[in-house]
């Protein structure tokens, strides 16, 4: 897919454009505000990640006006450290998600990835299925192989992420902040803690192991 | 003037002085009109009085009685002229021309000191003939040269009183004041422990240097942290980029595989250090206060329940348990995120300081007005002595800071607490330590 890469800094344009190249993607690059917003507006890239300080024309400011224009291309906002105002302001201005630096890679091309397939609200289905595992949103139900697995709140909400997301890679941080609101990273581990009781309740009676875990990663629910 | 002090004593006492010659000139101006008149009308009744000798007696009287009354020495005398029709004077010994009608100045020849000013008041008595009576004026002369002299001694004594008085305060404010910026000088000269002067009198001055002493007590005390903070972090970044530099260098002559497993621990340890940057920053902004802006309602019971729920099975994996008991309907205005995690570092803290198999518990409590939020365990606990120290310890950023978690985690407990009016306290669970976040009465 084709990534709008709007990042000032040449070491971490840089960086993101080779890892992405990698994958895969394809690249278009801009170095100020007004390339990004010419950028976003003429090409049609699925993603666009933009850096909140770029010259010419600020991040949010460019983010602004593509959704003044209608672009409703999906916008991972990048921002320096400790700007905790910054996203609140970045949400509020039409982001979709937003990475503090320094981000690992890995972290960036999974929210990319996960940016990329998200689908319209209105789109929003009531059922989810992957390979054995079939959860009805509506009756808060979970089954595998036709088996009913009780599973907490809690768990209900990590297995939702993980299979709306199959087949592509979810990190801890992406689970902290959606099953627990988390934009910081608590030293104790609670995602791996409820990741293992999930996994254990899932794979009752010794069948296969449906989450593949991704050392120091994140997560991969198997289609 | 380039001394302010003096300038406003100098121009007090201008002001004084000005007044002083303003009310002169209006007394002066009152008393010189007043004895005008005394003057006018002692003349007109002398000339009344002349008048009704001659209507009683005719001229021949009238020439008499002015004689007569000529002829009495007296220093107050008053002067006559009769003058006929043709204006030649027939009577009187005032030497003057004759004159109009009426009360006016007029000029005389006195015998003894020529030319001279006077009052004259001029009537007429029949047969064109013009009877004029007037006195010197010296008499009121006199009593202006009198109040002037008094007045101008009295105005230099003002003006000396006040020169002294503008130097004598001038030169107190200007010491004052001297006092209080030479201090000043002192702490730009880098001398940070200089302290203002403060007597015991408890006037303004001693107040403006009170609390310009608190303010350098203050901004001391936060020099004095950031330049242990900056100290620690140094400190704090040696020894993982000296463990990083080594596991490069042994890397370096390992096989691929080997080198994998460098670089991946590598990534680690800068992770770490990233993450204690993180934190500093993070607790940085939290204590600029900006984030009050974001302030919202929180279900703080919901919070709280949650957050114990999610961290149950984390800890009982860790061989310790996590009990709660969470009053119901508790609301805060707050950041909810900040809060979470100062919740979370303190169960964290608690797991991390305590043996296995402690209990620890989470409660949420309204006593009142106020909101009390509490992590407690029963594991070994700290000492009296050591509670403050603790706080200071992690909120100084003094001493063990080994991993970013450690030290920073109750810092910015303490920054989210400051920044919700909330009070911090640590106490004696008996056994173990229990750590209390009081929240005020909401005001929203």
């Amino acid at each position: 897919m084709q990534v709008l890469v709007a990042e000032d800094d040449i070491e971490t344009a840089e960086f993101v454009a080779r890892g992405l190249g990698e994958l895969g993607h394809s690249v278009i690059r801009a170095a100020n505000g007004p390339d990004a917003l010419h950028l976003a507006t003429t090409e049609t890239p699925e993603v666009v990640v933009l850096d909140r300080m770029l010259p010419g024309l600020d991040g949010l400011s460019v983010l602004r006006r593509m959704r003044a224009a209608s672009i409703e291309t999906p916008v991972l906002l990048l921002t320096a450290l400790g700007q905790i105002e910054d996203r609140v302001e970045g949400l509020e201005a039409g982001a979709d998600d937003y990475l503090v630096k320094p981000f690992a890679f890995s972290e960036l091309a999974a929210r990319i990835n996960a940016l990329a397939r998200r689908r319209p609200l209105s789109e929003t289905p009531t059922e989810l299925a992957v390979g054995p595992l079939h959860m009805d949103l509506l009756k808060r139900e979970v089954r595998r192989d036709g088996r009913p697995i009780q599973l907490q709140p809690r768990e209900f909400r990590l297995l939702e992420e993980l299979m709306r997301g199959a087949d592509r890679v979810v990190t801890r941080t992406m689970l902290l902040e959606r099953v627990w609101g988390f934009h910081f990273d608590p030293q104790t581990n609670i995602v791996e803690t409820h990741i293992s009781r999930l996994r254990a309740k899932l794979n009752e009676g010794g069948a296969d192991d449906v989450i593949e875990t991704l050392r120091g990663v994140g997560y991969r629910m198997r289609g | 003037m380039r001394s302010a002090a003096y300038r406003i004593a100098f121009v007090y006492s201008a002001a004084f002085a000005l007044a002083i010659a303003i009310l002169g000139a209006i007394i002066f101006w009152a008393m010189h009109v007043a004895f005008t008149r005394q003057l006018d009308t002692m003349i007109r009744d002398e000339a009344a009085a002349l008048v009704s000798e001659y209507r009683a007696d005719g001229a021949s009287e009238l020439a008499e009685a002015i004689g007569k009354r000529e002829a009495i020495p007296s220093h107050d005398r008053l002067f006559y002229a009769l003058f006929d029709a043709q204006g030649r004077r027939i009577s009187g010994r005032l030497v003057t021309q004759r004159p109009a009608l009426g009360l006016h100045d007029i000029v005389f020849i006195d015998p003894r000191e020529g030319p001279d000013a006077g009052r004259g008041f001029a009537v007429d008595l029949g047969d064109g003939e013009r009877l004029l009576v007037a006195a010197d004026r010296e008499r009121v002369e006199q009593i202006d040269r009198t109040v002037i002299s008094v007045f101008l001694a009295g105005f230099a004594l003002v003006v000396l009183l006040g020169i002294a008085g503008a130097l004598l305060l001038g030169g107190y404010l200007r010491d004052r004041l001297g006092a209080i910026s030479g201090a000043a000088e002192g702490v730009v000269a880098g001398h940070l422990g200089a302290r203002m002067p403060v007597s015991e009198r408890g006037d303004e001055f001693d107040r403006l240097a009170s609390s310009l002493n608190a303010m350098l007590e203050r901004i001391e005390g936060l020099l004095e942290n950031v330049r242990q903070v900056s100290s620690d972090i140094a400190h704090d970044l040696r020894t993982p980029l000296a463990r990083l530099r080594n596991q490069l260098e042994r890397g370096l002559g390992g096989d691929p595989a080997a080198q994998h497993a460098v670089i991946e621990e590598g990534i680690h340890r800068v992770d770490d250090v990233l993450a204690l940057f993180a934190a500093i920053l993070r607790i940085a902004e939290i204590e600029s206060g900006k984030i009050r802006r974001n302030f919202a309602a929180v279900d703080l019971s919901a919070l709280v329940a949650e957050l114990a729920e999610s961290y149950a099975p984390a800890v009982a994996d860790g061989g310790r348990t996590l009990g709660w008991d969470v009053e119901p309907g508790i609301a805060i205005t707050g950041d909810r995120e900040l809060l979470a995690q100062a919740l979370v570092n303190l169960i964290e803290n608690a797991q991390r300081h305590t043996p296995a198999g402690t209990a620890v518990r989470v409660e949420l409590a309204a006593r009142g007005d106020a909101r009390r939020l509490s992590v407690s365990d029963n594991g070994p606990g700290v000492p009296v002595q050591d509670r403050e120290r603790i706080v200071q310890r992690f909120i100084r950023l003094e001493g063990s800071r080994s991993t970013p978690g450690h030290g920073l985690g109750l810092n910015l407990v303490a920054a989210v607490a400051r920044l919700h009016q909330a009070r911090l306290s640590f106490g004696d669970n008996r056994p173990g330590l229990i750590v209390t976040i009081e929240f005020p009465e909401d005001r929203v």
